[in-house]
């Protein structure tokens, strides 16, 4: 203890630089973290967090809600689908809204059932109830998109009044707004008024009682190939982007995790190299080689948990921060993960170290063999 | 204090000649002298035994007249040049061209064969190339380890990398080398070989020399004993 | 110098852990880039081949082209009124069923119909024919495929190719305006045009250069914006945020790397003060020394930089086309590189003061 201290101490640029490098890649490994969850909730939050267990899409829209287009005829076969309980249309566009007196692109998310397709639960007021409301995402509440604020759609002019707020709703990353269908379909008319009637994009289904949302999901696959139906979830993850966002990251996060070891590693190796004639004097007056062990590991610990409270200290306001309309989130759970694995990577990797402290013969200090 | 050559009419300069030499140094609030007022000439060739017990001063004599340590008052002249008031990179260029070096644990640079250890000389400072290069297999031939030229310092054995020791400090041709206890590490017969050697090659070249020692059996292959205690010469 | 490279030839060991770091960092940063680039490459293609003066967008489209409508006449009148070349353009994305795959694998295509050739794209072909992006060949298309676009299942031939015009990651066609029109009305009535009607317009005045922007607005009123191509691009939805937020990380990591690098040369410096203290006193200048240094980190570096440019170039080609949207282009590589130079003889420099520090002194008296 009383060694580990007192050297670090006296080598104040060497470990501090150490602690700096692992600062930076907590900081960053968190960060990132943050902004892979951050930017998938952000990206299709919509889905996952609305009422409907079951999505249908038609299998030209490749898993987009925007693409998709639900034909009548498609629409027939989910209906006499075994198992499906209750249907309804679900449309989503986006739209160049002005709210708070600045232009945005908003997703508006039409729905004809409440409970198949607006979000499950709110955070804040009510539902809608008539035409012309709306329930927002939270997180651009501050932007314009608070309760009782009007967004007004461009062009046309149509007004939608926000009731309630909704947490983790975006779609795309931009503001979204859940209105009635009929609300929806006067927002399309009001811009374009060479649309015809919009055909929705997907269908919200809801299993008969004692059907699983897989089965539904089967039965209605099993009509047309044409159909594409998910639950919930899968059609959040299934969303294209998604899985390359994971396997970027994951590519990412890994890499930064396989250099924090390599850093810790190498530091120490080279520190006992160049401190094996103290090691050994250290050996031959007797000093067990368990306590110089103990001593390089407690080091290694207080490295990684100082470089480890860098990174936190960094990370911590900017995971309050919205990065372009992304909200991120201080990520608890991810905070603990890569602390438990830093330590175990960091102090491992000094393990190399420790074997070479053992390996110490004290007898070197008398035949000057220590530095060989 | 100068000699006259052997037809007796240009005085010749001695190699080196230090005189009123005071080192002070500090430390923290108190000031402690290592060297008062020393006096010492060698002479062209001549080979001096610097003798002393640890923390005498024998060693910051030595970096005074090896130009590693400037002198708080006194002059030193090495070679006829006046290296009192030089500043570092006078120093460093002087050292380059009028000393060489023997240190006391040999300090061999480790990932270099013995003839890359003799031309590092060149590449820190002259760069003279072929020249240096000629000259470095010449002083291994000398030497007798010119079958070594190409082992590392771990594959020589201590007397021969004392040898190369040598010969890295005549690379530059010096007037003056400085051994700082060259048998220290050595066992009674290897020390006795290696002072045999450093006479011969001194005096075969006319090189001066001091020899920084505690040991007084290494003397007698010198040609004059300065004794130095507390920082003061006596001869 | 020469020592210092002997050094590394003679002792690799020592430099192997620093060097294995170093790559794992440059293959962060090359990747990272390469992937930055690719999205926006794989986003923004069919934007930055359009050889335009000028895109023209409705004025509450926020540069849009699915809510972008520019009224008839307007095209004839800012030819009339500029002098310059104006033609229509507007995209539509579908799914793609192509022959042989099943029917659940679809291809992800961006229709665009267009008046004016962009660059690299031969004036429009026949009706009901279109020109594909070559990363639709990852889809199995080809030459001569007959492509059935979204729920009409609206038939489109392929007759020839052109590259790097993908658009929001998909891979584009190119047809003339009216079958772009007939695809959308057919496939998307709520996005349905009239005929006269388009998402943009393309406006190519050779001698407005510049001004051609200021001009478009000045004739067609404040209903229409007029936007550069570079600035067409930067809207087109998270180019920007994916700029910023990847630069960002990439300017972390060249710190993570220059901190590596001071501190690993700052720990072999501890290591060779008595050397380096030999050296000085036999004649060695401080700047010699310190070259040295930088000699070895810059050697370790490109060697690193080296191995991680071909890891990343083999990733590229393990990687399946499709899953991760990385270009590999040689100005990233080289501009990673020249960032890690940088970052190493930064970091060397933290040792500088130490090795100006060493005393020649302590090469003697000391065993």
């Amino acid at each position: 203890m009383f060694l580990a201290l007192k050297e670090m101490r006296r080598a104040k640029a060497r470990f501090g630089l150490l602690i700096v490098a692992i600062g930076l890649l907590v900081f960053l490994i968190l960060f990132q973290q943050s902004l892979q969850n951050g930017l998938l909730t952000s990206f299709v939050g919509a889905i996952r967090n609305q009422s409907a267990p079951v999505l249908v899409y038609s299998v030209d829209g490749q898993r987009v809600i925007q693409g998709s287009i639900i034909t009548p005829e498609m629409e027939q076969l989910v209906d006499g689908a075994d198992g499906v309980g209750d249907v309804g249309r679900i449309s989503q566009r986006t739209f160049t809204v002005t709210a708070g007196g600045d232009r945005y692109d908003a997703g508006i998310w039409g729905y004809e059932d409440e409970a198949l397709g607006a979000p499950s639960s709110l955070v804040e007021g009510r539902y809608p109830t008539t035409s012309g409301e709306a329930v927002g995402s939270d997180a651009d509440a501050s932007n314009g998109f608070g309760v009782g604020d009007t967004v007004v759609v461009e062009p046309g002019g149509l007004e939608i009044t926000i009731v309630g707020l909704a947490e983790d709703v975006q779609l795309s990353a931009s503001p979204t707004l859940f209105v009635t269908y009929d609300t929806y379909v006067a927002a399309i008319r009001s811009v374009n008024p060479d649309a015809a009637d919009p055909l929705p994009n997907v269908l919200g289904v809801a299993p008969e009682e004692g059907i699983t949302d897989g089965a539904l999901v089967e039965s209605i696959n099993a009509e047309s190939e044409q159909l594409d139906a998910l639950t919930r979830d899968d059609a959040a993850d299934e969303t294209p982007g998604v899985a390359q966002v994971r396997q970027s990251f994951l590519l990412i996060l890994l890499l930064y995790a396989l250099v924090v070891p390599c850093v810790t590693g190498l530091f120490f190796l080279i520190v006992t190299f160049q401190k094996s004639d103290a090691l050994t004097l250290l050996r031959a007056i007797g000093a067990p080689a368990g306590r110089l062990v103990a001593s390089l590991l407690l080091q290694a610990l207080i490295i990684i948990g100082a470089g480890f409270a860098i990174g936190l200290l960094l990370y911590t306001p900017l995971s309050q921060q919205q990065l372009g309309g992304i909200p991120l989130r201080f990520e608890t759970r991810a905070v603990v993960f890569w602390a438990v694995l830093l330590l175990v990577l960091g102090v491992g990797s000094s393990l190399i170290s420790a074997r070479r402290v053992l390996a110490i013969d004290p007898i070197e200090a008398t035949t000057g063999g220590a530095n060989r | 204090m100068t000699t006259t050559d052997i037809a007796g009419d240009t005085p010749i300069e001695p190699t080196l000649q230090m005189s009123g030499i005071r080192k002070v140094y500090q430390l923290g609030d108190t000031e402690v002298v290592a060297l008062d007022h020393a006096e010492i000439t060698v002479e062209v060739g001549e080979i001096v035994a610097l003798v002393g017990p640890s923390g005498s001063g024998k060693t910051t004599l030595c970096s005074i007249a090896g130009g590693i340590l400037s002198a708080s008052e006194g002059s030193v002249v090495v070679g006829g040049e006046d290296i009192t008031d030089y500043g570092s990179k006078a120093l460093t260029t002087f050292r380059q061209n009028q000393v060489g070096f023997v240190f006391q644990s040999v300090h061999l640079v480790p990932f270099l064969t013995a003839r890359e250890n003799l031309l590092v000389v060149d590449e820190m400072g002259r760069r003279e190339g072929r020249v240096a290069r000629d000259r470095a297999d010449r002083l291994l031939a000398e030497l007798g380890i010119d079958d070594r030229e190409k082992n590392l310092p771990s594959q020589l054995s201590g007397g021969q990398k004392q040898r190369v020791a040598i010969g890295r400090a005549l690379m530059n041709d010096p007037q003056l080398v400085l051994f700082d206890e060259p048998t220290s590490a050595l066992d009674t017969e290897l020390g006795a070989q290696v002072m045999e050697l450093i006479r011969n090659e001194m005096k075969a070249r006319g090189t001066s020399a001091i020899v920084v020692t505690h040991d007084d059996r290494i003397t007698e292959y010198c040609d004059r004993t300065v004794r130095i205690v507390d920082g003061h010469l006596a001869a | 110098m020469k020592l210092a490279l002997r050094e590394l030839v003679r002792r690799p060991g020592r430099f192997v852990t620093a060097t294995a770091i170093l790559t794992l960092i440059a293959i962060l940063l090359m990747f990272l880039g390469s992937l930055l680039d690719g999205l926006i490459r794989s986003s923004t293609g069919a934007v930055r081949a359009q050889n335009a003066d000028a895109l023209v967008f409705s004025e509450s489209s926020q540069a849009s082209f699915l809510r972008s409508r520019i009224e008839p006449g307007l095209a004839a009148t800012l030819e009339q009124d500029l002098g310059a070349d104006v033609g229509g353009l507007g995209v539509v994305q579908l799914g793609a069923r192509v022959p042989g795959n099943g029917p659940r694998d679809l291809a992800n295509v961006a229709l665009w119909g267009y008046e004016l050739a962009p660059d690299g794209v031969p004036e429009p072909p026949e009706p009901g024919e279109v020109w594909a992006d070559e990363t639709l060949r990852a889809d199995g298309v080809e030459i001569g495929h007959e492509l059935l676009l979204g729920s009409a299942r609206t038939a489109v031939t392929v007759v020839g190719w052109v590259e790097d015009t993908s658009y929001n990651g998909q891979g584009s066609l190119w047809a003339d305006v009216e079958t772009w029109r007939n695809v959308l009305n057919t496939n998307r009535p709520d996005a349905a045009l009239a005929d006269g009607v388009f998402q943009s317009l393309v406006v190519r005045s050779g001698e407005l250069g510049a001004d051609t922007t200021a001009a478009v607005v000045a004739v067609a009123g404040p209903d229409y914006i007029a936007l550069t191509v570079s600035q067409a691009i930067d809207e087109i939805p998270g180019v920007t945020e994916q700029q910023t937020t990847f630069n960002q990380i990439l300017g972390v990591t060249v710190a993570i790397a220059f901190v590596v690098i001071a501190l690993f040369f700052a720990l072999l410096t501890v290591e060779r003060t008595a050397l380096y203290g030999v050296l000085k006193a036999i004649g060695a200048r401080s700047r010699t020394i310190f070259a040295g240094l930088v000699g070895q980190a810059v050697v370790v570096t490109l060697v690193a930089a080296t191995i991680a440019g071909a890891a990343v170039l083999l990733l590229d080609l393990a990687i399946p086309p499709g899953s991760i949207p990385l270009y590999v282009s040689a100005s990233r590589i080289v501009t990673s590189i020249v960032l890690l130079l940088v970052a190493a003889v930064l970091g060397c420099a933290f040792s500088l003061r130490r090795v100006l520090r060493v005393d020649p002194a302590s090469a003697l008296g000391s065993s």
